[in-house]
């Protein structure tokens, strides 16, 4: 009995050591930078290209190759994220998150242009002869790819605990606060914490590829799986990380063993989520490091803006340019359709992420569920417009799930635990009957009723309808005496709480809002295409919805309109590869978070020139309820 | 004179740091009672504890004579005990009359969903006037339409205040209301709190730095010091009082009031 799990304990070892290593990495660069980086996955990625490229294209020795990419990528892609994160210094944890995600995006984009789609084989190129213990086969290629893990790991520990540099790093891995009292520059730690992590990715990256091969998905979400040990160590603790990678590893090995018929098939690869998403369910919020400035402020409305009369004449102009589409864009009209679905996707998005300073790194499930439900229910017959509105409800159950974390969590562990969420979703749920079932796709069939014919010219007009009904929602509510409160929220829900609000209603009715729309908006998206499959709704397009939401600026419906003509709009006219689109959104989202985060710096100073010169301001009506980006801590006062 | 707030045994601990040990006080409704102490002596965790942000390790805490030890912050508010914060918590973005607005709309919504989404028919009106009310009486009419990001500290702790009094609680807390205001606004804020117990019956627990304005106030005075309560008495037996002239006060300061 025993024997027969011993292989799998092995190769979980064999991988688990390069998740602690690659967990190692990402905590401590959080730690020293503040930055959580959702990219890190992706460095991992590339490092095993460029291994790849030097090795079995150009013929280098694997040695050599290795410690080129190693070295090249502490010394050149390090000192380029402390750029990066020199610049989002004091920005909210939304910015952080865009621009991360931002790199993760730009990456994948550039490998899948440069190596193509399709998983390369990556020969095992360290020694695959081996030896028997107690039965079981080692490699030696597991044996010196667990001992570089466990060499690394033991290093990085040992200089932490004895170099000059190291000891003060640690200190300020302990607590970030102590960054100034050692009398070290903060950027010297921080740049040698993104030298550190950027080379054990790039390590972990190299050892993984021959167990999974190059496959820029996998690699780039697996070492993210790392963050599963993270979670162990509860993003603090360096060893107890290394442990946590080791405990993912075994764990995930173990599940491949015991669980290997559907539904429940995609444990094993989930379980570094399972166990992401169940520590930050556990454990207590105050053990978790705090996270940097919370999404809070952003949210400040704009004190100008348009008049009442331009934002009127505008949407008019809109209305009247919405309306005479179908008899000017020709053949085009199909994306014109597919934008509304868009629209309400990102609107639903907006009013989480905008609305109340909560993010959701999950929206391609929940929009993935009410594709699935309206699939699901318009070939049981249900007629089409009841089908829209099941959909939006049905799709309220998994916000509800989602409000658990939404509830304890905010910052970047909502995120990850959303991101975690997510995955567990596309792993487990959607094989399930429940979504796209053992054929792997779903198909729906078209509104037709009354005067309302199949044609695209008529669904065009329905789904319109749908859009300008969920933008008034969204306005409605956001005017609302709800829509003061999630503001309020998301600046002090302290505040709230002692006043005898219960937040956390507030909360599970804003995330379940958002996961209506977003229902909504995948039954509108499945009408449109008449058949989905899975991957049109991956953990990656959440990503990317988040990424594209924040290019689009704050604005409650502007950011989701100018989204959707980017998202849906955009690709049906130029023909954009979608590896060139990914890519360009990572490189522009990385670049708007920056600005957004400088611009930001810039309008304070702005006010505070103003507000010391001139105490006596006239009374300053809010233009709407427009948001636009501040953080927080520049408008609080000290005391 | 009834009972308002009444602390018993109350022990609180951070990690392992105990900052608060058997301390008992109490509050009554319809005056004010001052709790002083120097820095750090535990007055804001003890509110923090009263509002329930802070699990005490042992002891309780009775509001308007029911046990609340174990009830949520929201609660404690729906029964009646509102509060400001040492950190002021008000929404920068919002105007001054928005942020009254709220936290009497949060008081009203409380747990009920449907609640959250709107009110009751007629009582936006009396929401309206209550708020203008509250505004009123903290002097801050001139400013109503201001956002508060553009208000200097002082006037950001009367908007607290003008919140608190518009959630129409019996009890309240303040931590620190009077800091950030110069000498005749303190002279204004007495007024104020006067006023408003003589007028609602509300009763107030006061922590203040403030002694002149502590002594003007208060009916009744709890001194704490490392988290232990170390003399209750009048405003003038608390002058009087050696052990708080030792610990806290300095004999200047007492005097200079006297
Ligand atoms: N969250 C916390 N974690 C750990 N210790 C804390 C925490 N909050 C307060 N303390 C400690 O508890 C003690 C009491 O703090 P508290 O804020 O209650 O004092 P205070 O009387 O309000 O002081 P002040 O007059 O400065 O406002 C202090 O020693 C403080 O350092
Ligand atoms: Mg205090």
């Amino acid at each position: 009995m025993l024997g027969d799990l011993l292989p799998f304990v092995v190769a979980g070892i064999v991988s688990g050591s390069l998740y602690g290593l690659a967990g190692l990495g990402l905590v401590l660069t959080y730690r020293t930078s503040g930055v959580f980086n959702f990219g890190y996955g992706a460095i991992a990625a590339a490092a095993a290209f460029a291994f790849y490229t030097l090795h079995d294209s150009h013929g280098l020795a694997w040695p050599l190759a290795a410690l080129i990419v190693v070295v090249g990528f502490a010394v050149v892609v390090g000192p380029l994220l402390e750029l990066v994160t020199r610049i989002l210094v004091g920005a909210p944890d939304a910015l952080v998150i865009v621009a991360t995600v931002g790199i993760l995006l730009g990456l994948e984009g550039y490998l899948y242009k440069q190596y193509g789609d399709s998983t390369i084989a990556f020969p095992q190129f360290l020694p695959t002869s081996g030896f028997t213990v107690s039965g079981v086969q080692i490699t030696w290629a597991q044996v010196i790819s667990t001992g570089v893990a466990v060499v690394g790991a033991v290093g990085i520990n040992i200089f932490l605990r004895t170099t000059r540099s190291g000891v003060s790093m640690r200190a300020v891995v302990d607590n970030p606060r102590l960054v100034r009292l050692g009398g070290e520059r903060p950027e010297r730690i921080r740049l040698l914490g993104w030298a550190l992590g950027a080379g054990a990715a790039a390590i972990s990256g190299i050892l993984l590829a021959p167990v999974l091969n190059l496959d820029v998905n996998l690699l780039t979400l697996l070492v993210v799986q790392a963050l599963g040990a993270c979670a162990i160590g509860l993003f603090r603790s360096l060893p107890l990380t290394f442990v946590g990678g080791l405990a993912v590893g075994v764990s995930a090995a173990l599940a491949t063993k015991w669980i290997t018929r559907p539904p429940l098939n995609g444990l094993p690869a989930a379980m570094p989520f399972v166990i992401l998403v169940v520590v930050l369910l556990v454990v207590r919020r105050s053990q978790l490091p705090e996270s940097r400035a919370s999404l809070a402020g952003l949210i400040a409305p704009v004190r100008s803006g348009l008049s009442r009369a331009a934002n009127t004449a505008v949407a008019a102009v809109g209305a009247a340019v919405l309306v005479i589409v179908p008899w000017v864009v020709g053949t085009k009209l199909p994306v014109w359709i597919a934008a509304m679905g868009y629209f309400v996707l990102f609107a639903s998005l907006s009013l989480l992420v905008w609305g109340s300073g909560q993010i959701s790194l999950c929206h391609a499930a929940f929009v993935g569920l009410g594709a699935t439900t309206l699939g699901h229910l318009t070939h049981a017959g249900v007629p089409w417009p009841v089908a829209l509105v099941l959909s939006g409800l049905l799709t309220m159950p998994a916000g509800a799930l989602v409000a658990i974390p939404a509830i304890r969590l905010s910052g970047i562990y909502l995120a990850l635990a959303t991101l975690g969420f997510g995955i567990v979703m596309q792993d487990i749920v959607f094989g399930s009957f429940l979504m796209f079932g053992s054929n792997a796709e779903v198909t729906a069939s078209r509104p037709s009723f009354g005067f309302i014919s199949q044609s695209d010219r008529s669904l065009y007009y329905v789904a319109l309808a749908v859009a300008v009904l969920c933008a008034a929602a969204v306005i409605v509510i956001y005017r609302s005496r709800f829509g003061r409160f999630l503001r309020a929220m998301a600046e002090t829900p302290l505040m709230l709480r002692s006043q005898g609000l219960s937040v956390n209603m507030t909360r599970l009715c804003v995330v379940c809002l958002s996961a209506f729309l977003a229902g909504i908006s995948g039954g509108l998206l499945i009408t449109q295409v008449g058949t989905v499959s899975g991957v049109t709704f991956g953990s990656v397009q959440s990503l990317l919805y988040v990424v594209v939401l924040g290019i689009c600026g704050t604005r409650l419906i502007r950011s989701p309109v100018i989204a959707a003509l980017l998202l849906g709009v955009l690709p049906g006219y130029a023909h954009i590869n979608l590896d060139t689109q990914t890519l360009t959104f990572g490189i522009v989202a990385i670049a708007a978070a920056l600005i957004q985060a400088r611009r930001d710096a810039l309008s304070v100073a702005i006010g505070r020139l103003a507000a010391t010169s001139d105490r006596r301001q006239p009374p300053v009506r809010r233009a709407g309820p427009a948001p636009r980006l501040r953080t927080r801590r520049e408008v609080e006062v000290k005391t | 004179m009834s009972d308002g707030l009444r602390i018993s045994d109350l022990t609180v601990a951070y990690g392992g740091n105990v900052v608060v040990s058997k301390l008992s006080l109490a509050a009554a409704t319809g005056e004010i009672t001052g709790l002083i102490g120097p820095n750090g002596a535990g007055k804001t965790t003890i509110f923090n504890v009263c509002s329930g942000l802070v699990r005490p390790r042992s002891g309780s805490v009775r509001l308007l004579g029911r046990d609340v030890t174990r009830t949520s912050p929201a609660r404690r508010a729906q029964l009646g005990l509102g509060r400001s914060f040492q950190r002021i918590e008000l929404c920068t973005a919002m105007t001054v009359r928005e942020n009254v607005e709220i936290g009497l709309e949060a008081r009203q919504a409380g747990l009920n969903p449907l609640r959250h989404f709107g009110m009751a028919r007629g009582s936006r009106a009396s929401v309206a006037t209550r708020v203008s009310d509250a505004i009123e009486r903290c002097g801050l009419s001139a400013s109503a339409d201001h956002v508060v990001a553009t208000l200097p500290t002082g006037r950001r702790r009367l908007v607290e205040l003008a919140r608190v009094l518009a959630s129409d609680f019996s009890m309240l807390l303040l931590d620190e209301p009077s800091s950030g205001l110069d000498d005749a606004e303190t002279a204004v804020f007495a007024d104020i709190l006067t006023s408003t117990v003589a007028d609602l019956g509300t009763g107030i627990l006061l922590v203040e730095h403030d002694m002149s304005l502590v002594m003007k106030v208060c009916q009744q005075i709890h001194v704490i010091d490392f988290g232990t309560l170390i003399f209750s008495g009048t405003p003038a037996q608390v002058q009087k009082s050696e052990a708080v002239r030792a610990a806290y006060l300095g004999a200047e300061s007492v005097e200079a009031v006297s």
